[in-house]
């Protein structure tokens, strides 16, 4: 089976946009969740995770004039996508067949929400009804390249729909049926989204604490990322530099709750023992786990269990980054797959952040204070969406010959 | 490798879970069709299903019905493509929201909402915790859900798989999208959508769910030889895809008895069709479906139906021809066709086993 290997990575989150960028923030172990400024919304108290620039902002550093119709979404997404491509050398297609494949969960929502009265009453904003659905936002974003893409689609599996972006992305390349793929996700805070978790009540209403005992909740981010995939002989061929290779994923369903977890993680349990087999490894091979770790009561026990099941009272250096970025529900694969694989080329591990006290039925502290010049040879990370739709994969250092 | 479609089952303007469409059709009579709804009790527990939106027991009794109808008890894989989602329960806790300034919201209708509720429901009542995936690009959802679970068998990951296509229309979503040229201006019949070329279509409400197996049996209705995908291809691209596609499946092209694809009497939609029909497959039967199960984002599911029902019985009906007096027998190799908005195109082949 081919060798699938990432070229280009795009990244743009509450911490800012840019791989720089981000690794500097992470290693600064500074939050970028804060109260709500750019939402219009009665629970601007909340803390979110909001992408620090405004729409006219993004516009301006894609070049996009302000009257031309495009969702917030996409324009994260054209960032990300654009730093993705550009690291990869993606600027002239020649003769390669390229993939665009993007997670996406409530599509143009920010801005129907708030034109929806015009959409239902009279034409003014009109041109926002055909970009409402996720498939829009996608071909929105492909609009901002100068690239004709040979496939366009989008995943919408929850928050775990950037993860299977990558994993289409990677069953693409190893049936022939593309050259190239470029994979990810993003999401931009809405009012829809937020106060969906919030009559969910696991919105916490400080800064969450993921695999804390006293855990409150999540709090919701925004953002995009993509990745830049490519078979190991194509970059050989096109004489880019392979970042790390992804040796292996699985997609499996917890089939319990449409939104809570099992209490035994089998879901999760189930999609990394399917990631270790497609991967070849045990679980003694995995160096560091980004965790889905959103703070919720329920998420954080779950994924713990099922971590136990896995790794037995071996578990490997935990963190999640959700109190980095705030959780970026579709996008967050992607963003946490960018974060793993700074982690694993760059050797540092990302502090868990408010970490406190252990859960009691668990076996394992995170990772509290960042761990720097660690060799990384395998790192895992987790996205679990509602109605139990669980992913995982594992990035891998390439070895000098 | 092979894959087999093993059954299919649909809810839609059609008598539900049946193929009595086949040999009677029930002709639209209006542009905004709903969905005939079949009796979900002997599908749904009464309980459960008061605690499900409409397309959620839509999806579990297409599902269902087709594993039955096929002979599997517990799939591999369960795939979906929906373009808009559970959009009754997204109005429901959007107007809510925009009503309530934000206060008061019902929970269920948000746990509702997300695209994936279809495929998870259909997994929870199913306890199916095998590969399951959810896909939303517009007219181009289905596809994109069995190119994935086509890849899935490719792979060797599955040897069975429900690939699924489920959307539902509101009146108000209809009014949104009529805005944007959608639908008809004025009452359009089979005629005026074949005739007269115009903005728009009559708009469907699609639940159908397809059984893939790797091995044949008794029941399976056809063979999927390939799908292959383009976006924005310029003519000759198209016309390298089928040669290769073709070629690949040791089929020539004069063994295509028919063509099927998605015209809807939207005057833009259609006339790529047209140019293709010229261009790649000159001279073959078209099949159309649009005008008995309307225009949705998932209307290419009907498509797959369509094909494989005339395969499993060897017979094109006159209803279904686009241009054709009377039906055609012994058919044997059917290509199913589909755009949305000349951005994604697939192209699909499909061989009778008999």
């Amino acid at each position: 089976m081919a060798e699938i290997v990432i070229t280009g990575l795009g990244i743009i989150s509450a911490l800012g946009s840019g791989i720089e960028v981000t690794v500097g923030r992470l290693l600064s172990e500074k939050s970028a969740v804060e109260k709500i400024k750019h939402l219009q919304t009665v629970h601007c108290d909340l803390p979110a995770g909001e992408v620090p620039y405004s729409d006219t902002q993004l516009r301006e550093m894609l070049n996009i004039a302000p009257d031309y119709n495009i969702t917030r979404t996409s324009l994260m997404g054209q960032v990300a996508l654009k730093e993705a491509m550009s690291q990869a050398k993606l600027s002239d297609k020649q003769n390669f067949t390229v993939a665009l494949v993007a997670g996406n969960t409530v599509g143009g929502m920010e801005k129907s929400e708030q034109y929806y009265h015009h959409f239902l009453n009279d034409e003014e904003y009109k041109e926002y009804i055909g970009l409402h659905d996720c498939g829009a936002c996608t071909e929105m974003i492909a609009q901002g390249t100068p690239f004709n893409f040979d496939l366009v689609t989008t995943i919408s599996t929850a928050c775990s729909s950037a993860a299977n972006s990558v994993f289409f992305g990677a069953d693409m390349l190893k049936t022939g049926r593309a050259d190239i793929v470029v994979a990810g996700g993003t999401e931009c805070l809405s009012k829809f989204h937020l106060n969906g978790f919030n009559t969910l009540m696991i919105l916490d209403s400080e800064v969450c604490k993921p695999f804390d005992k006293n855990r409150r909740g999540l709090n919701l981010g925004e953002g995009a990322a993509f990745l830049v995939m490519e078979t190991a002989e194509s970059a050989r061929r096109r004489n880019v530099v392979p970042i790390c290779k992804l040796s292996g994923y699985a997609n499996r369903c917890d089939a319990f709750h449409q939104t809570a977890s099992s209490p035994e993680g089998e879901g999760a349990f189930l999609a990394m023992e399917g990631a270790l087999a497609d991967a070849a490894l045990q679980p003694a091979d995995i160096d560091y786990i980004n965790a889905h770790g959103t703070g919720t009561p329920n998420n954080d026990e779950s994924e713990g269990h099922a971590m136990m099941r896995v790794f037995g009272d071996r578990i490997p250096p935990v963190s999640s980054t959700k109190a980095f970025t705030g959780h970026t529900t579709s996008a967050s694969g992607a963003i946490e797959a960018v974060i793993s694989i700074l982690s694993l080329t760059r050797g540092f591990i990302p502090a868990n952040l408010n970490f406190s006290e252990k859960i009691d039925s668990l076996n394992f502290m995170p990772v509290t204070k960042t761990m720097q010049g660690v060799n990384l040879r395998h790192v895992l990370t987790n996205s679990f969406g509602f109605g139990g739709n669980d992913s995982s994969c594992i990035f891998s250092k390439i070895e000098q010959q | 490798m092979s894959v087999y479609i093993q059954s299919a089952a649909q809810i839609s303007i059609q008598e539900p879970l049946t193929e009595k469409w086949f040999a009677e059709p029930h002709i639209p009579a209006g542009n905004f069709n709903l969905s005939i709804e079949p009796d979900y009790k002997s599908f749904i527990p009464p309980a459960e299903s008061r605690r499900m939106g409409r397309l959620l027991k839509r999806a579990v009794t297409t599902s269902k019905e087709a594993l039955r109808k096929g002979g599997c008890e517990m799939p591999d894989a369960i795939i979906s493509g929906t373009g808009l989602g559970c959009i009754e329960n997204t109005e429901k806790f959007l107007n809510a929201m925009l009503d309530n300034g934000e206060e008061c919201m019902p929970p269920t209708a948000f746990m509702q909402s997300t695209h994936n509720t279809i495929s998870s429901q259909v997994a929870l009542t199913l306890k199916c915790h095998g590969y399951n995936s959810t896909y939303s690009q517009q007219g181009f959802s289905f596809d994109s859900a069995l190119l994935d679970a086509f890849m899935q068998f490719e792979l060797g990951k599955i040897g069975t798989a429900l690939v699924e296509g489920h959307d539902e229309m509101t009146p108000d979503y209809y009014n949104m999208l009529g805005k944007i040229g959608y639908w008809r201006k004025e009452t359009a019949d089979t005629e005026k959508l074949r005739k007269s070329k115009g903005v728009g279509s009559i708009s469907g409400s699609s639940s159908v769910s397809i059984l893939l197996s790797d091995k044949l049996n008794d029941n399976t209705l056809c063979e999927i030889k390939n799908i292959v995908t383009l976006h924005s291809p310029n003519k000759s691209e198209i016309w390298n895809v089928v040669s290769r596609l073709l070629a690949k499946a040791g089929v020539a092209m004069s063994d295509i008895d028919a063509v099927v694809v998605g015209l809807s009497g939207d005057a833009e939609n259609d006339s790529v069709y047209e140019s293709v029909m010229s261009q790649c497959f000159t001279d073959k039967p078209v099949v159309w479906y649009k005008h008995l199960f309307g225009e949705s984002f998932c209307a290419s599911a009907f498509g797959m139906y369509v094909a494989a029902t005339i395969l499993n019985n060897r017979f094109i009906p006159k209803h279904l021809l686009y241009k054709s007096d009377k039906g055609i027998n012994n058919v044997k190799n059917l290509i199913v066709y589909n755009h949305f908005h000349n951005k994604n195109h697939s192209i699909t082949l499909l061989q009778s086993i008999k």
